[in-house]
């Protein structure tokens, strides 16, 4: 264990001395703050509709804008989504492609450090900075909930934006398990992070693809798309399905990294 | 008590033989000088017996544990300086040399003096708190140097220790490599043969994967002087030529 939290203390250590951070974090507030300025601006204008015309008589789809946690922050996190999937490949490359270009992977494995330890501790890094990154969206509705107001008293319903949040966590947590693989297997990290890319966008598409097929390919296909897991949890539903299905694909590909990393001492 | 055996060691890349039935054996307190032109094999030997590469044939012990069985015995007993320093540039020196010994397994309360001690030993001190890609490349390579001394393991194992270094530092980490006779069991490689001279007692040349010669400088320049005198430096041109 202490081997395990001094790895991942250097990794962190390391990460925020990297230029990649702090573009990584920049990418975040930016985009993120673009689309939360713009669907506050269609919550607006969707309340003032329906003060006009009452909600009974706007579209069905419009619903969604009746409370600001819905109309705004459920929005919010679907974006979020989308900017992790393409910042945490540049996170997760450097993770072990870094260390063997540099020869320090050779230091840690003629130390006394089992590669599960290595990896674990890789690991516990990349959650850490994926962690801060996400972290800093949560400025969004922190904002909401100090500024906002509603006719039931609290502007936010926070178990759905947590939960939302989590689901985004377990997200987070996936894409650097995979690039964290990725990352065992090259010296390049532009190599991995496009690899890790590669892998991470078609498996969230994969629901697309579903549609047109025949069942039960089609709710095989489903269950198996990054997309379809997230939507109940980034909408405030706990799944007990989704949680397991995140923890599987980490549990796979961390062990993957395992299998990799002790592979190279029969190189 | 042999600390380093090594038994008809054999490493394969392909189609190619780096090292060929390598046998020697270094006792506990020895200082080995491990010579050879470059491309030899005296990394890839170096690599193995740190539990680096695995051999291809053949068996290398160190303090009685097998690298390829035990490997996690093997890498507690030794300290490993690399051909290239493995070093995070992002970090600082102390920072880096923590992170190692605690990896050694250094209890807490030790941490401190023990990076202190290494940092003395290898006059890192003035450096401690500097990251380490601002430091030149003589420094580097002693903080390479302190990292393989950290929590003093019985075995050590040095690729061109003294590589980068100018005269003045080149003497100093021979002093201390001088300093450890008895105490630790060396294998050291370097390309500078005056340096084999004043620092062991005892040599390896390898050439094209083969041993060539193995023994106490005294002996080789008595069997290839002919009772003249003879530098290493002629031993070791006459030996690899071929």
């Amino acid at each position: 264990m202490r081997n395990i939290l001094a790895i991942a203390r250097k990794e962190l250590s390391i990460y925020f001395t990297k230029p990649w951070a702090y573009i990584v974090f920049a990418t975040m507030v930016l985009v993120s703050s673009f689309f939360f300025v713009a669907s506050l601006q269609s919550f607006k204008q969707v309340q003032e509709l329906a003060r006009a015309f009452t909600w009974a008589r706007l579209p069905p789809e419009y619903a969604a804008f009746k409370n600001l946690t819905d109309g705004v922050v459920v929005q919010l996190w679907s974006v979020v989504r989308i900017v992790t999937l393409f910042v945490a490949p540049f996170l997760a490359m450097r993770l072990f492609a870094e260390e063997k270009r540099q020869k320090t992977f050779e230091l840690m494995m003629t130390l006394p450090v089992r590669p599960v330890e290595l990896v674990l501790g890789k690991y516990l890094g990349g959650l850490g900075i994926i962690t801060a990154t996400l972290g800093l969206t949560i400025l969004f509705p922190a904002a909401i909930s100090i500024f906002g107001r509603s006719e039931s008293g609290s502007a936010l319903e926070w178990s759905t934006v947590l939960l939302g949040y989590g689901g985004l966590l377990l997200w987070g947590a996936t894409c650097m398990a995979v690039g964290m693989f990725i990352s065992s297997l090259t010296e390049s990290q532009m190599l991995a992070a496009l690899l890790t890319f590669a892998i991470l966008l078609p498996w969230m598409l994969l629901r697309g693809v579903g549609q047109g097929a025949e069942e039960p390919l089609r709710s095989i296909i489903n269950y198996l798309s990054f997309d379809a897991q997230l939507e109940d949890m980034t909408k405030g539903v706990l799944n007990l399905k989704s949680l397991v299905f995140f923890a599987s694909v980490i549990f796979f590909f961390v062990v993957l990294t395992q299998r990799s990393v002790e592979a190279q001492r029969w190189a | 008590m042999q600390m380093i055996e090594v038994q008809n060691l054999t490493k394969r890349y392909r189609d190619r033989v780096a090292i060929d039935h390598l046998t020697f054996s270094v006792n506990q307190g020895e200082i080995l000088g491990f010579l050879g032109p470059n491309g030899a094999g005296k990394t890839t030997t170096m690599k193995i017996l740190a539990g680096y590469l695995p051999a291809s044939k053949g068996t290398a012990k160190v303090a009685g544990f097998d690298v390829f069985e035990q490997p996690m015995e093997v890498k507690r007993r030794i300290g490993y300086l690399p051909e290239v320093p493995p070093l995070y540039p992002e970090l600082t020196v102390r920072g880096y040399l923590r992170l190692v010994a605690t990896l050694k397994g250094v209890e807490r309360d030790r941490l401190g003096g023990e990076i202190d001690r290494v940092a003395s030993l290898t006059g890192t001190s003035q450096v401690m708190d500097r990251v380490i890609q601002n430091l030149s490349k003589g420094f580097r390579q002693r903080v390479g140097v302190a990292q393989a001394l950290l929590n003093s393991p019985p075995v050590l194992i040095l690729d061109e220790p003294t590589e980068g270094l100018d005269p003045t530092q080149r003497a100093e980490v021979r002093a201390l490599i001088r300093s450890l006779a008895g105490k630790h069991t060396v294998i050291l490689s370097t390309h500078i043969l005056p340096e084999v001279t004043m620092t062991c007692e005892k040599v390896l040349i390898i050439h094209q994967g083969k041993i060539v010669a193995f023994d106490e400088i005294k002996n080789l320049a008595q069997a290839y002087g002919a009772g003249e005198q003879v530098s290493l430096e002629e031993i070791f041109i006459k030996l690899t030529a071929a």
